[in-house]
């Protein structure tokens, strides 16, 4: 595939391992998220480029939008896992463990 | 005089006298029967069937009355019609006789049972389900009359219902009549469907008849009859009183079936197949039961082992394609055969309840009459020239011996000739001759003349009867008249035979000799082994097949196993193998979507 598609698509494989492998820290696995939004996202910006569609430009915004909504909620319950369990260990998420 | 009248009229009171007993009981309460009332209604009713076998003598008149007609469907009526012909006409008096002796007897015999009013009506039902059978000219009837024997027999076999061998002896005769019935049903359908009639008269078809209906009626007639295959009930309805053994399994019931194979004569006699399979299974029959009859030690046994053995050699008269033959062996029989039945009965009430003939001897002085009489009815039996048992079973021999036939249901019938006469001289010599080996306090007594009576009237019947149907019954086929000499005395030679040996085999008995087991006495003691290997070898089959089809296959298998219950075990195996996979670990998700990224790396390589 060119050297384009092979950066973002790199990026998004990197970072869903990246995503399965960080299993001590909340924060790790939030910034890997981060990233695979950002590949998503330039893959996004690249795709109305090379069809030259130029009805799908809106999509990267709407994207955007949404990415930013998410890490916000990502972040929010990073807050509230340090609040209760003093720590951003992914091993305090047990309540469903049999 | 208006002849034909007279004869229906009187036959249809014979049967009107004899249901009365049964019938004015019903209608008030204060005409009850006795056991008197009901001996003499049937000695009032064998008077009357007198004078339509008198008239049948003198003019040959027989005559099909017709009643009332069913319309079973469209097409197909069912009249009760009644047929006197010379077999009804003359079986009746022979019957009538025979039961107003029994029952005579019966009241002296009978006489301690508190309930011998019900065995009389039990009797009297059975003696009309049997007049019923013998008149009936439609195999409607006929068939009502077969099951009312089968029925009253049952009732009457395990008349001491307290005692188990009773109950299952008597559950023994219906299993195996029933088996018979089917048979008898088989051949009604097949000519309900095929001739669209039940008549007797429309049935004699000129062509070869299909063998289907003919295996029918000798499947039913081996059953009635006890033939070799469906035999064992007969030994074993002994356990009745012996009033019974002499009305049902001597004279009466048993006969049926031959009857029944007299009444459809004319299907079998274009029929090879069928004539030769009632020859071999007589022949075969005959010998058997003989065979058994001589290492018996039962008195009643034995005498019921010769009823048998009798009933094998009127199918082998039938086999012959002789009727008239057997219906005079059928007349002849019952009178020495109920007498031997009477005789015996005596004997075991005088050694109080004692059956066993080798605890019998020297009774010749102690009851002069009835072992006389026990005497007259063993010479009948072996066909002592000019009393009864000769004019048919002589006939029946010289017939085989002159006509084109199987050679082995010939050489059968000799040899079973043979040991009649074996057995029937053991059983005199044991009971009547010699010391005695009764206990010393036995009721020896027979000045009853409720015992003596019927005992001395059959003996009568049993020296003349033969004499006297032969002289005024013209034989429809004409006997063989002119054979070698050799032939002509072939039965007296072999009942001679039997009788030189066994009275040297009795002369052994009295020499101290251990008696050895060899195969020959092992086989006649234990009755062929038939018993044992058919009642177990079948009915384990037959419970097996059924546990296995209807609990095994269907039950358990279909309606559980490859149905809700396997599934719902199928179900538990897996998610028992899946509960280990869900721990709840985020460690064990995150290696799920790894996974997930890993294959969709690979697949878009």
């Amino acid at each position: 595939m060119s050297s384009l598609h092979l950066s973002f698509y790199s990026a998004f494989v990197l970072s869903s391992l990246g995503l399965a492998f960080h299993r001590t820290h909340l924060i790790s696995a939030l910034l890997c998220l981060e990233s695979i939004i950002l590949s998503i996202y330039v893959a996004l910006t690249i795709w109305p480029i090379q069809t030259q569609t130029s009805s799908s430009t809106i999509l990267p915004i709407l994207i955007l939008a949404f990415s930013a909504c998410e890490a916000g909620a990502g972040l929010a319950l990073l807050v509230a896992s340090t609040r209760t369990h003093g720590s951003d260990h992914l091993h305090n998420f047990n309540l469903l463990q049999c | 005089m208006d002849l034909p009248l007279v004869l229906n009229t009187l036959m249809l009171l014979t049967l009107a006298t004899l249901s009365t007993p049964i019938i004015l009981p019903l209608l008030s309460d204060n005409l009850k029967n006795t056991p008197s009332t009901i001996t003499n209604t049937v000695k009032t009713s064998f008077l009357i069937s007198l004078i339509p076998m008198t008239i049948y003598i003198h003019s040959n008149m027989e005559s099909l009355t017709s009643m009332w007609e069913w319309n079973f469907i469209t097409n197909f009526k069912i009249p009760i019609s009644l047929k006197m012909d010379f077999y009804s006409l003359t079986f009746f008096p022979i019957a009538l006789f025979v039961s107003w002796s029994i029952l005579q007897f019966a009241s002296w015999y009978m006489a301690s049972d508190p309930h011998i009013t019900k065995f009389f009506s039990y009797l009297l039902f059975f003696l009309i389900a049997m007049l019923i059978l013998i008149v009936a000219n439609n195999l409607f009837i006929l068939f009502i009359g077969w099951e009312g024997v089968g029925i009253m027999s049952f009732l009457l076999i395990s008349w001491w219902h307290g005692r188990a061998d009773a109950n299952t002896a008597a559950l023994q005769a219906v299993l195996y009549n029933r088996v018979g019935d089917v048979g008898l049903i088989l051949c009604m359908a097949w000519l309900a469907s095929s001739l669209n009639t039940w008549e007797i008269q429309q049935i004699a078809s000129p062509a070869q008849a299909p063998t289907l209906p003919l295996l029918g009626l000798i499947l039913a007639a081996t059953a009635k009859s006890a033939q070799f295959g469906l035999h064992p009930w007969l030994p074993a309805a002994m356990e009745g009183p012996t009033p019974v053994s002499a009305l049902l399994h001597s004279s009466t019931m048993v006969v049926a079936g031959i009857f029944l194979l007299i009444r459809t004569h004319p299907m079998f006699s274009s029929n090879p197949t069928a004539l030769t399979l009632c020859l071999c299974l007589g022949a075969l029959s005959t010998l058997f039961a003989a065979t058994c009859a001589l290492t018996q030690n039962d008195i009643k046994k034995i005498i019921a082992f010769s009823t048998s053995s009798q009933l094998g050699l009127m199918m082998v008269t039938i086999g012959l394609n002789l009727p008239q033959l057997a219906f005079l062996h059928i007349s002849t029989h019952a009178f020495f055969k109920a007498m031997l039945f009477l005789c015996s009965g005596s004997i075991i009430h005088s050694l109080n309840g004692e059956q066993d003939i080798r605890k019998m001897g020297g009774l010749q002085k102690m009851l002069p009459t009835t072992t006389s009489c026990l005497t007259i009815g063993n010479l009948a039996l072996m066909g002592t020239p000019f009393l009864a048992g000769f004019y048919s079973k002589d006939a029946i021999i010289e017939n085989l011996n002159t006509s084109y036939l199987n050679t082995w249901a010939l050489l059968l019938t000799l040899l079973a000739t043979s040991f009649t006469a074996v057995y029937t001289l053991r059983l005199t010599l044991l009971v009547q001759t010699g010391f005695t080996r009764i206990p010393p306090l036995s009721p020896v007594n027979e000045n009853n003349p409720a015992v003596l009576s019927p005992i001395t009237r059959l003996a009568l019947g049993s020296i003349t009867a033969g004499f006297l149907i032969t002289s005024f019954i013209l034989p429809t086929k004409t006997p063989p008249t002119t054979m070698p000499l050799s032939i002509k005395i072939t039965a007296i030679i072999v009942t001679a035979l039997g009788i030189a040996l066994a009275l040297e085999l009795s002369k052994m008995t009295q020499a101290l000799i251990l008696p050895k087991q060899n195969s020959f006495s092992n086989f006649s003691t234990t009755l062929g082994y038939f018993n044992p290997l058919t009642h177990r070898f079948t009915i384990t089959n037959l419970l097996n097949g059924g546990q296995n089809i209807a609990s095994h296959l269907i039950d358990l298998s279909w309606y559980k196993m490859l149905g809700p219950e396997g599934l719902a075990s199928l179900q538990l195996m897996v998610s028992k193998t899946m509960t280990t996979l869900h721990t709840g670990q985020i460690k064990a998700y995150l290696g799920a979507f790894a996974l997930s990224i890993l294959i969709m790396l690979v697949s878009t390589y």
